[in-house]
């Protein structure tokens, strides 16, 4: 018997994460796939990505979490969500991201997934920016957290700093990204050489986004890679060391074993 | 109501088994007091009632325990919520919401009662605890004793069987720990609540205890009343160290006991000790000094003057002004009015080490003043700081308390462990004036005196003040040579211990009310005036 893990999609949730992840991923990229003029696509979509979050927060949330993991995910979640507005008004300035990719490097990608949803949601609350982007940028975050099962989990020291800091840019530049892929039907109206062209084929629509994406990312996304990648490099190290030792006082999967007498045990040592 | 047979615990990583063998039994409606010396294993008894250890902390737990009936073995600790209501030490660190009606309701509300039931069961809580007049009020403004009973009223909402309590008073005044205290009297007489009580501050709690349970430094553990365990125990409030001085037949744990053995002590006559003469020469001088936080008045007026090699406590309710006296002295921030010199210096304009050798603050948090992630680079950083030899930090810890585990986390030390952990850094830099904070919550008797000679020796060796706030009365006693005691941010008393404390019923150390009208502080007090009489 042990107590018990941190949370881990598995089973019926690993399934709803596929499941709500694929819906919401083609939310961000049908522009590409979608050739019909009519029948507005976005709007599904619009609808359909928030819908995906709540499934897969309802799913999540019946049983599978257990006390500690809540306490857990509670703290890093409002502490992410105050960060965030932090940056505002600074461009890029983006505090959260560095505390997601650390939590989630130390409790695991399903919880790093939770957290970048949940703390996403809440910042929206927080700073009243309520709308329908509020479930892509969360589902965007929630990736950020899972991409960190990509790193090794081996790996100590002033490698594991590099690697994520190395990370940091990724996701920053990731997040930038799905920021503009979303947004980019709805912007810039019809008639622009960046804008999105229904019908048009994949290459093309490709090769638009790209001019759009590098344009807007100059002012956002290389200050927001930078800013967490050096905030990694400085902070990381205690910030790891802080996350590992809440890790082992949690007692995560510690055995629990119940014996008749502690005399027997000392004889069958 | 609570069984424990053969219990024996032992947590994961690691080979020492904290209780061994521990078998007793609770009823229902007793009152029982857990006892021993700091991280002997207390608060791991008082976890394992409700099923806390092993079930959140891992661990190897032999034997068995039942609560009502049902062994922590089979279930979580989640099911045995509405049997066992657990306050934890620090109640501000357990409250979820911000007004006193919201916090009771709010356990309730996560286990989904009806609402109807809910309004009832507030209603009742408020009664039974008199918080009705704070029921609105904000958590956070309340005193440290309402506080501590809206942390029981939320766990009694639950209609527990069972109230474990850890340290309920420690960080309370003499006057709010009666309050807390009388509280749970009265749910352990008028509703049969069974209440299980961790507490060092023996004095407070031991008239109130049905049994005891003692778990002695090398794992044993005995149970029995009051009697039985303090007549062999080391660990014993004052009134019970004055009967073993006197060699009294009995071992009473009430005053009015004490007193009735002690009459022919107290009707004879003694001469009165002269006291030593004390230098004249002014350490810290305050005059007229004032602050106030938005509006709210912490400090009007107050002038006072502490001499070299002088222990002075200062005194006063929760709330009374003493710690913004203290922040004042030691520089944290410049009073409204008023001036502070300390050794002729303006205390805020020192800076780094000239600071830390002027002034050794010791904050009520001491945690506040450490930041390595081990004890032992604790003690490496102070002794390079101070520029001092090698392990003489960890040396006085050592001496302080002994067995410090020198790899473990600061924030996994006991609280005794790293109050003491604190004080060796700051003595390291030999300050030429130490300050301190509510220096003794959470320490045990030994380790209390312990910390009491340590500090008379730093006064006496170096002829330097020492200043502490605290509500610990028999500290005060044994410890200082003056108390001021503050009142809504003035001084309203003033004068050697004796006096100050003799004048004050609820201030009054327990030998103090014994011995009374006679001038004793301490049980050393009465030996002496005996032994000069005889």
């Amino acid at each position: 018997m042990k107590t018990s893990g941190v949370f881990a999609f598995k089973g019926a949730s690993l399934l709803a994460l596929f499941l709500t992840s694929a819906i919401s991923a083609i939310g961000f990229l049908w522009p590409f796939f979608v050739d019909e003029k009519q029948g507005n696509p976005q709007w599904i979509f619009l609808i359909a990505t928030p819908f995906a979050l709540l499934l897969l927060m309802v799913s999540v949330s019946n049983k599978e979490l257990d006390s500690k993991s809540i306490a857990l995910l509670a703290v890093l979640t409002a502490l992410i969500a105050a960060l965030r507005p932090m940056g505002t008004g600074a461009v890029g300035i983006e505090p959260m991201w560095f505390v997601l990719i650390l939590s989630a490097r130390v409790f695991g990608p399903s919880f790093g997934f939770l957290l970048g949803t949940l703390s996403m949601f809440l910042s929206a609350i927080l700073t009243g920016g309520m709308g329908p982007w509020v479930a892509y940028q969360s589902f965007a975050a929630g990736w950020i957290g899972l991409g960190v099962a990509l790193i090794p989990r081996g790996i100590r020291g002033k490698r594991e700093i590099f690697i994520l800091a190395l990370y940091g840019i990724i996701a920053a530049e990731f997040f930038g990204i799905a920021m503009d892929l979303q947004f980019w039907p709805w912007a810039l109206g019809a008639d622009t050489q960046l804008s999105y062209l229904a019908g048009a084929s994949i290459s093309e629509n490709l090769s638009r986004f790209f001019s759009y994406h590098f344009l807007s990312a100059m002012a956002w996304d290389i200050p927001r890679a930078i800013f967490t990648a050096s905030l990694i490099a400085i902070a990381g190290a205690p910030i790891l060391h802080t996350l590992r030792r809440a890790h082992t006082r949690a007692a995560f999967l510690t055995p629990i074993e119940f014996i008749e007498h502690v005399k027997v045990q000392k004889a069958a040592k | 109501m609570i069984t424990f047979s053969n219990v024996s615990l032992i947590y994961p990583q690691s080979t020492k088994t904290i209780l061994e063998n521990l078998s007793f039994q609770i009823e229902e409606g007793e009152m029982v007091l857990v006892m021993g010396e700091t991280g002997s294993g207390k608060s791991s008894l008082l976890r394992l009632i409700n099923g806390l250890v092993p079930h959140h902390t891992g661990g190897i737990l032999a034997g068995d325990i039942s609560v009502d009936g049902i062994s922590t073995r089979a279930v979580k600790p989640g099911s045995l919520a509405h049997l066992v209501g657990i306050v934890g030490q620090n109640p501000i660190n357990g409250f979820v919401t911000d007004i006193v009606e919201e916090e009771l309701a709010f356990s309730m509300e996560a286990l989904n009662f009806p609402p109807d039931v809910m309004r009832k069961r507030v209603e009742e809580v408020l009664d039974l605890l008199s918080l009705s007049a704070l029921r609105r009020r904000s958590i956070a403004t309340l005193s440290g004793g309402e506080q501590q009973r809206v942390a029981i009223g939320a766990a009694l909402v639950m209609h527990p069987k069972v109230l474990v309590l850890d340290e309920p008073t420690s960080a309370l005044d003499p006057i709010a720990a009666e309050e807390v205290l009388s509280v749970l009297h009265r749910l352990v007489h008028d509703l049969s609540v069974t209440v299980i009580i961790a507490e060092h501050r023996l004095e407070r709690v031991i008239q109130f205890v049905d049994r005891i349970i003692y778990i002695e430094g090398n794992g044993d553990t005995s149970i029995g009343t009051a009697d039985e365990i303090l007549k062999q125990s080391e660990l014993v409030p004052p009134i019970v160290k004055l009967a073993r001085a006197l060699n009294l037949s009995e071992i009473g744990t009430s005053v009015r006991e004490v007193r009735r053995q002690t009459d022919h002590i107290r009707n004879s006559e003694y001469s009165r000790p002269l006291s030593s003469p004390r230098s004249e020469s002014t350490a810290i001088e305050i005059s007229h000094v004032s602050h106030s936080y938005n509006e709210k008045s912490a400090l009007s007026n107050v002038s006072a003057a502490i001499n070299h090699g002088e222990i002075v406590a200062i005194m006063g309710r929760n709330g009374a002004g003493k710690s913004t006296l203290l922040h004042s002295i030691v520089g944290l921030h410049a009073p409204d009015s008023g001036e502070i010199k300390v050794n002729g210096f303006d205390p805020t304009l020192l800076k780094g080490a000239g600071r830390r050798r002027a002034i050794g603050y010791v904050p009520q948090e001491p945690s506040d003043l450490l930041f390595a992630s081990s004890v032992e680079e604790e003690c490496v950083l102070a002794d390079r700081n101070n520029e001092i030899t090698a392990g003489s930090t960890a040396a006085l810890l050592n001496r302080l308390v002994p067995h410090i585990s020198m790899h473990a986390h600061p924030n996994d030390l006991s609280e005794g462990q790293r109050l003491a952990l604190v004080l060796s850094i700051v003595l390291s830099g030999n300050p030429e004036v130490l300050i301190l904070d509510e220096p003794t919550r959470g320490l045990d008797y030994r380790a209390k005196n312990l910390f009491a000679i340590a500090l008379k020796e730093y006064a006496s060796q170096f002829n330097r003040p020492v200043l502490l706030a605290t509500h610990d009365v028999e500290l005060v006693a044994e410890l200082a040579d003056r108390v001021l005691f503050l009142a809504e941010g003035e001084i309203v008393a003033d004068g050697t211990t004796l006096d100050v404390l003799l004048s004050s019923p609820a201030f009054a150390p327990q030998v103090a009310k014994v011995m009374s009208p006679k001038p004793w502080l301490t049980v050393t007090d009465v030996v002496h005036a005996l032994e000069g009489s005889s």
